[in-house]
């Protein structure tokens, strides 16, 4: 089910000052797909997950939740969240703790209902969805972390809603569960063709699990596209740092070929990929990746997107070589194959890809 | 849930008559020669009362009487947690009991058993002790500051123990490891680094002890009333309670300087209790602390701390239940034993006044919680749940009455209730009651709140439900175990009341301590023993309703 979004503003008071948690937004969320909202905290992403679920009442503009409108100051329209049939998974989970497995599981079908015979064939169904199956009578405070998690899922798609809810789900389990949860959770949505809104902090979690990314600072959506778009060839330059670590350079167009233009920077000119048409003369910033960094096979030769430096430092963290090269003034952030031969002070030679370096309107 | 404003305003209205009220009827009373001339302005009371030749006598029996109370209970509090939780002691249960358990003997029967036990001319164990020894005259005498000192610092040794025992097992042993790797032997380290990173713990304890021994009115009057020695408490009942020339003018000049110094205390006491989180000793490592093996000294200390529990529980028990099978007090013997029946019991059964004050009691005990719990239930949601500067303001009112002494209060309350029709009248110690222990109540229906986290009651909106089923089925089953064990406590406080009760209540109020006073100054020992022991075995049932419920809480608690 498609979500539309029109104008909607949020503004809070806070000790006398003003917080714009949502500032005029305007987005359309694609029906069945996986929709993260993105952001450092405070970007008024939650806010904007609360408002469609209905737990806050935004000061202005409409919500429509498939073709039926949710909310609407010009109408004074505002249906509680009980009536807009969404699932919804809480950062702490909210497994209420006085009843079992079961009974959370089954609580969506209770307040409508459901008859019984009914109930207990779609719990079943949820929790061996969620790989919870036998865990029905369990005391709800007997459950680890995980598996609170698990039972906040089931609970969320037991009544099959059409559109469920994330709030940063992933953020009170430990760095390797957060891993393997994130894993199953991107294959128990893509099995469920269903739309998907998970709002995160976590850039990894969003780049892996998502469809489509939209960034938010400052109660504005900045940028929305596919993770490799946002991480390749991100529009925006807090978008581009936001999402991964970037070297800045900056410079001024100099030519234009073709889908590329070549950057006079303090390094020298650069070829890189100028999808947003920054005109020649202009002023730009170019972002290139760690990762496509490359040691130039050869010292000294000069050719396209080839540049000479020194290693200024490099430490050796395991899977790779974290190292810092300077040119001039300039310090670059690289990573290294653990297995390259070189030492702190050598002097290389390095390289840049086109395709994956980018222009940025400065 | 509910109009908000509306709900915290009127909060603060109810909360704060009940707070405010006495200590202003105080203040103002203080100025007033008598009831009559109320609100002519004089200052002859404050001149009456500390000018009086006794009163510097009385202040220095205060002092040595809290101080000595405070020490007595934080030495063997430090004890017991040390060896509670550093040693290999065996049973340890037995600390658990030794925290817990006091709580169900009321003050006033504690003191009492004492005097049984102690008193110079029959207390048993002196008898015991001069027919053994053949003594002329008695080893003890209760009747003494120190008597009295000992008897408050084994009263307040629970409330010692449950703030220094979690600050001890809290400490980083890689503090005092450290200090030995440097060289430090075991008791350089003790002195030099476990005792001052215990400091704020320790003094936070001295000072409750302080403020509650200030506040007692049990043993001051049990025990040191007989001996003729005065505290603040006692000089104050004596001042109100003595025959015909009751001078509430004079009580309330002398309340002042008790509520100024309670209040100040209690200042000193949070201002520690916040210092002490710079003192993070937590390590969250989950290392155990190294036990230190006692091998030989383990049997004698357990002998020790074996002997603090029995005269701390069962010996008062025992004590009480002797003597109210005999007709007057003896040494256990074969006679004594042959004299032992029910008479006391039957005595007590049939007499008009002590079963009228059990019927007050329990009426307020049952009527009186229950207001009280319902209060705390609104007065707690504001404080949880609505967060603004107004419920900060009824936060900080409804915890103000921990640090106004009891019968201090009672005077108060008596300047208000002399102007209105419901003095001399079972309400009058209602209103009192509830406004003195509100925090017994909010204590635990608060922390229930807290465990609502809000998430739980929007999960269940966004699962379909209404605000009044998220009510029934969320909201209401969390919160019960809290209401239930806020009213057990409550009730047990109620069913108990002595500092408040010995102000309000008058002929047809009686309430069972007061009436348990009034056998103590008669010496109806055998009467008193047998409505204790009636008296313990209610609030026992009580308190361990109230404790079984507080474990299921707590447990719950852990999930969010």
């Amino acid at each position: 089910m498609e979500i539309r979004i029109k104008d909607l503003t949020r503004t809070y008071y806070s000790e006398g000052k003003q917080i714009k948690a949502l500032d005029h937004v305007d987005l359309t969320i694609p029906a069945n797909k996986i929709f993260t909202l993105l952001g450092p905290s405070g970007c008024g992403k939650t806010t904007l997950l609360r408002c469609i679920v209905g737990l806050e009442t935004p000061d202005d503009g409409d919500i429509y939740i498939g073709d039926d409108l949710v909310f609407s100051k010009d109408k004074g329209l505002f249906i509680p969240p009980e009536n807009r049939g969404l699932g919804m998974v809480f950062q702490t989970y909210a497994i209420w703790p006085h009843m079992n497995v079961f009974d959370n599981v089954a609580y969506p079908l209770q307040t409508n209902r459901t008859p019984k015979d009914k109930i207990r064939q779609q719990v079943v169904k949820a929790l061996k969805f969620v790989q919870l199956d036998g865990f029905e009578n369990r005391p709800a405070t007997k459950l680890s972390g995980g598996q609170q998690q698990r039972v906040a899922l089931a609970r969320a798609l037991v009544a099959e809603p059409k559109v469920i809810l994330f709030d940063e789900p992933l953020s009170n389990l430990d760095a390797k569960l957060r891993e393997e949860t994130r894993k199953e959770l991107r294959s128990f949505l893509t099995e469920l063709k269903i739309t998907a809104i998970y709002v995160t902090h976590d850039r990894i979690e969003a780049l892996a699990l998502s469809d489509l990314i939209a960034v938010m600072r400052a109660g504005k959506i900045i940028e929305i596209g596919d993770p490799k778009k946002i991480y390749f060839n991100s529009d925006d330059k807090f978008v581009a740092d936001f999402i991964g670590r970037a070297n800045l350079i900056k410079g001024k167009i100099e030519k234009q070929e073709g889908e590329h233009a070549i950057i006079a920077s303090e390094i020298g000119s650069i070829l890189a990929l100028n999808s947003q048409g920054i005109s020649v003369g202009q002023s730009a910033m170019l972002c290139v990746r760690p990762e496509f960094i490359r040691l130039a096979p050869e010292q000294g030769k000069q050719g396209q997107n080839i540049f000479s430096g020194q290693m200024e430092s490099l430490i050796f963290i395991g899977e790779a070589y974290e190292g810092e090269i300077r040119i001039g003034d300039t310090l670059l952030t690289t990573t290294i194959e653990p297995t390259a031969n070189i030492v702190e002070g050598d002097k290389i030679s390095i390289s840049f890809d086109p395709d994956h370096c980018f222009l940025l309107s400065a | 849930m509910f109009k908000k404003p509306t709900l915290t305003t009127t909060l603060i209205v109810i909360v704060g008559f009940l707070t405010l009220c006495p200590v202003i009827m105080l203040l103002l009373g203080s100025f007033s020669a008598d009831f009559v001339s109320f609100g002519q302005f004089t200052t002859i009371k404050y001149v009456e009362a500390y000018t009086d030749p006794d009163f510097a006598a009385i202040l220095w029996n205060t002092v040595l009487f809290t101080g000595g109370s405070a020490l007595v209970a934080t030495l063997l509090a430090l004890f017991l947690a040390y060896v509670n939780t550093r040693t290999d002691l065996p049973f340890k249960f037995i600390f658990k009991v030794i925290a817990i358990v006091p709580m169900m003997i009321p003050h006033i029967l504690f003191s009492v058993s004492w005097v049984l036990l102690l008193n110079p001319s029959n207390g048993t164990l002196n008898r015991l002790l001069m027919d053994l020894f053949g003594l002329k005259e008695a080893l003890f005498d209760i009747y003494t500051l120190p008597g009295m000192i000992l008897v408050e610092g084994l009263l307040d040794l629970p409330i010692a123990y449950l703030i220094i025992a979690p600050a001890m097992s809290a400490f980083d042993v890689s503090l005092e490891e450290s200090s030995k790797v440097c060289g430090a032997s075991n008791l350089r380290t003790l002195m030099k680094v476990t005792l001052p990173v215990l400091r704020p713990a320790i003094l936070a304890s001295a000072i409750l002890v302080i403020v509650r021994s200030l506040a007692s009115f049990a043993v001051p009057s049990v025990i040191g009333m007989p001996g003729r020695i005065y505290v603040l408490s006692t000089h104050i009942y004596r001042n109100i309670a003595t025959g015909f020339a009751a001078d509430f003018g004079k009580a309330a000049a002398i309340g002042m300087s008790a509520l100024a110094a309670s209040i100040t205390l209690i200042y000193v006491y949070r201002y520690l209790t916040s210092e002490s989180g710079k003192f993070v000793t937590i390590s969250s490592r989950g290392f155990k602390p190294t036990m230190i093996k006692l091998k030989k000294g383990k049997y004698p200390l357990f002998i020790v701390v074996g002997f603090l529990s029995f005269i701390l529980i069962l010996l008062p028990v025992m004590v009480l239940f002797y003597t109210s099978m005999l007709p007057y007090s003896m040494v256990p013997s074969a006679k004594a034993f042959a004299m032992m029946s029910w008479d006391n019991w039957t005595e007590v059964l049939s007499d008009p006044i002590s079963l009228l004050s059990l019927k007050n009691s329990l009426f307020l005990g049952v009527v009186g919680a229950t207001i009280g719990t319902t209060l705390s239930i609104f007065v707690s949601y504001v404080i949880v749940k609505v967060r603004s500067t107004a419920s900060g303001i009824l936060e900080s009112l409804s915890f103000l009455s921990f640090s106004f002494p009891g019968i201090v209060i009672g005077v108060g309350f008596m300047w208000f209730f002399v102007r209105t029709p419901i003095y001399g009248t079972i309400t009058a110690l209602l209103i009192g009651y509830i406004a003195t222990y509100l925090p017994y109540g909010i204590r635990p229906i608060s922390s229930a709140f807290v465990q609502i986290h809000s998430h739980l009651e929007e999960s269940s909106r966004v699962c379909g439900a209404t605000p009044f089923y998220t009510m029934r089925r969320i909201v209401i089953p969390l919160l019960i175990p809290g209401i239930v064990s806020g009213w057990i406590l409550m009730a047990s406080m109620f069913l108990r009341e002595l500092t408040l009760s010995v102000v309000l209540s008058r002929p047809g109020t009686e309430v069972l301590a007061v009436q348990i006073l009034n056998f103590a100054e008669d010496g109806l020992w055998g009467p008193l023993s047998a409505l204790g022991i009636i008296m313990i075995f209610i609030s026992s049932i009580l308190v361990i309703i109230a404790a079984v419920l507080g474990k299921k809480l707590s447990k719950m608690e852990v999930m969010n």
